[in-house]
């Protein structure tokens, strides 16, 4: 291998990648829309808070009425002898959102029955506020006609609040707040990550080598450097781009969170500066103080943000690194012996079959890792070098022995040297062969060709 | 000493030979002709001459030494099928293959626009490659070949796709990269040409060598050494065929005791075109 033309070849498909305004407009719109969605929860509650809906409650029960208190999302106007009908009616004109009605009281089923009119529909949140309000206050009124005696006490003594709160202990035994919801996010996220990565890089390869043999410029190429240099410094030039667009898009996520966090000031709550020690502190230095600040921070969200915080950030950015960089130069040497038998992209669905298809599986594999990370279809596909990439991320956040991911590497290093020496042997005579569409069966005569 | 010289090629695919034991020299500062039918092996032997292909057996001498990595940096390819990155810009494009033949960037810089002025094609560098018309891409192509200043040319078909004009303006840059001292082989179903330009010719056919030599000595040998004599007298200027059987010498004197004006008195050579035919054709009975 010539070391400067195969910098030479790396450099050109770096650049020409790089300045392409498809590349441009994903670097700069994926952060945008991630960014997005991390503070889209925060931005749908500020809007959400702004219009208060207003809603005429006609009770005919009686009991109902004091249990219905006004909040930041829904303010009650009573009128328990209006007629129903017509206020339905005159629902618009009188300013209104909605109509709840209350039947009268059955003395029987000791219960009411509720309708709610609206002119347009109240959503999830208020529906179930008013639910609920409604069936406390039926169960009010059945405790106190009970006629047992401190039945509310009863109840209240006997009716359970656990929460549950989940804690993983490290080798050390230091125990850590989590949230296994958390978990499956991210070794989604990841899983997902991988799977777009490979596909897409890989895809990129075999076009570039499919566009140098449709327009021949192969011939000239390969006139100056040896096809494997070709091969190679392509697959290099492009595994440049991925890294580059990745470290983009980590920066500039980071820095538009950031950004809006500091226009939008304190509205927007901890949660930009939380994200921002995610991404800074890889763990918290001990467990107890973990969950303090997760309790402190408040809620749910603290115990999110104190989950992502213990997370090994360090060790499954650099498993990321390395899996993405050896599954996708796996794959992308495959791919690159496919787009060396074809002449358009076209032709080359039939034989990218073998290689989009246990990509695929990997990605499903993956989906099963977040239901049981341990189970051994997981460990099985985590380990086997075509799915492993992609379903070994997505076992990272539950914790994999570290003797586990260095086999899985081992093997994964293994099998892309392989490939690839393969995978160039049907390169060099791919690339030169035109004419009658290749099929399986020629790529295997190829590889015998001295 | 050759230029190249290649020795016992043999070259397989799977079951089918593409060349069979070829052995051919080139000399220093000429321009060869390699023809031969289509499917005859040319292209094999061009790529196994670049390193493109492996032979199975036999070797490649580059200036008497066996052929090395380096030594392609000193061939200049043009290949038949012509080719370009069509999404990129003329002047990248024109720099990065003459990078890959291991110019530096200022010096492929400099040296392409020299020829860019010469060629009348200064305002073609930022363009890219998909708006050049097929006759533009030809000359951008001719150029990318020759801008290292290869002591070798390998061109393939170099006039097709070029109108009079232009296939004249390459005609004479041929020429003219001749005597500045490099050794040019032209690969070519023109026959014109090949009496053209040819100092020596390869033929090959059914992958091997059917002849190879200078191009007036296999003229001279295939010829049927008629002769043709004109001359001139009262009634105007005559055209008379000797066949090759009669004597010249006699006749020659017979017509100058005459009184007539001899103007001219030559062998008769055959036709490129016709030594090709009948050379491919006997071949073809042969095997």
């Amino acid at each position: 291998m010539n070391l400067r033309t195969t910098g030479i070849i790396i450099s050109r498909e770096y650049l020409n990648k790089v300045r392409k305004k498809s590349f441009l407009v994903t670097t700069f719109l994926v952060p945008v829309l991630f960014a997005a969605m991390c503070l889209l929860p925060t931005l749908i509650m500020l809007g959400a808070k702004e219009s208060a809906k207003e809603i005429v409650v006609v009770d005919r029960s009686g009991i109902v009425t004091p249990f219905l208190t006004d909040s930041e999302s829904v303010t009650y106007t009573f009128l328990p002898s209006a007629d129903p009908d017509s206020v339905k009616q005159a629902l618009a004109p009188l300013g209104f959102d909605a109509l709840l009605t209350v039947s009268e009281l059955d003395a029987e089923a000791r219960s009411v029955t509720a309708d709610v009119y609206s002119l347009k529909p109240l959503g999830m949140d208020i529906e179930g506020s008013v639910n609920s309000r409604i069936n406390d206050a039926v169960e009010a009124y059945r405790i106190e006609t009970s006629g047992i005696d401190n039945l509310k006490q009863i109840i209240s003594d006997i009716r359970p609040h656990v929460k549950l709160t989940t804690y993983t202990l490290d080798s050390e035994g230091k125990e850590t707040v989590s949230e296994s919801g958390v978990y499956m996010v991210v070794s989604m996220v990841l899983g997902m990550v991988i799977y777009l990565f490979i596909a897409l890089f890989g895809g990129m390869v075999m076009s570039s080598v499919i566009e140098e043999k449709s327009s021949r410029v192969i011939e000239v190429l390969v006139s100056s450097v040896k096809a494997t240099e070709l091969m190679f410094g392509k697959i290099l030039g492009v595994v440049l781009v991925a890294l580059t667009q990745f470290m983009l898009w980590i920066v500039l996520t980071v820095s538009i969170i950031a950004l809006a966090g500091a226009i939008a000031g304190p509205s927007m709550g901890a949660s930009p500066e939380a994200v921002e020690a995610m991404l800074s502190t890889p763990g918290l230095p001990d467990g107890t103080d973990a969950v303090t600040q997760a309790v402190a921070q408040g809620g749910d969200m603290g115990v999110i943000f104190s989950t992502l915080s213990n997370l090994p950030i360090g060790t499954i950015l650099a498993c990321f690194i390395v899996f993405f960089v050896f599954g996708y130069l796996l794959y992308s040497s495959l791919f690159a012996a496919i787009g060396s038998a074809v002449e358009n992209e076209g032709d080359s669905q039939q034989l990218q079959i073998p290689l989009t298809r246990p990509l695929l599986v990997g990605f499903f594999i993956a989906i099963y890792a977040f239901k049981a990370p341990d189970s051994a279809l997981v460990f099985w596909g985590s380990m086997i070098p075509f799915t492993s990439p992609i379903v070994m991320l997505a076992r990272l956040p539950f914790g994999v022995p570290a003797w586990e991911i260095l086999l899985s590497m081992a093997l994964l290093v293994l099998t892309f040297v392989v490939c690839a020496w393969l995978s160039a042997k049907i390169y060099r005579v791919g690339i030169l062969t035109f004419g009658k569409k290749a099929s399986w069966k020629d790529l295997y005569k190829w590889l015998k060709l001295k | 000493m050759y230029a190249i010289e290649c020795r016992d090629i043999c070259k397989k695919f799977g079951p089918k030979t593409a060349l069979d034991n070829v052995s051919v020299a080139v000399n220093d500062g000429r321009i060869v002709g390699l023809l031969g039918p289509n499917g005859a092996g040319k292209t094999t032997l061009i790529r196994v001459i670049n390193r493109i292909t492996i032979p199975d057996s036999g070797e490649v001498l580059f200036k008497g030494a066996p052929i090395t990595r380096k030594d392609i940096e000193k061939i200049g390819y043009m290949p038949e099928e012509r080719g370009l990155y069509r999404k990129m810009k003329v002047g990248d494009q024109a720099i990065y293959l003459a990078r890959l033949k291991g110019m530096d960037t200022a010096s492929a810089r400099r040296e392409l626009k020299d020829w860019f002025v010469r060629f009348g094609i200064r305002d073609w560098w930022d363009k890219k490659v998909e708006e050049l018309s097929k006759g533009m891409a030809q000359k951008l192509q001719f150029i990318t070949t020759v801008v290292h200043k290869p002591s070798l040319m390998i061109l393939d078909e170099p006039f097709s796709g070029f109108d009079p004009v232009n296939a004249e303006v390459i005609r004479k840059e041929i020429l003219r990269l001749r005597d500045e001292g490099a050794t040019i082989i032209l690969s070519t179903h023109n026959m014109e040409s090949v009496e053209e330009l040819c100092d020596d010719i390869a033929l090959i056919n059914k992958s091997h060598l059917v002849i190879t030599g200078g191009v007036n000595d296999i003229r001279r040998e295939y010829g049927n050494h008629n002769v043709e004599l004109v001359y001139t007298d009262e009634a105007g200027r005559h055209t008379e065929v000797l066949p090759s059987e009669v004597d010249g010498t006699p006749t020659l004197r017979s017509f100058l005791d005459r009184g007539v004006t001899v103007n001219s008195y030559r062998e008769l050579m055959p036709r490129m075109n016709d030594i090709f035919i009948k050379l491919v054709s006997d071949n073809q009975t042969q095997i």
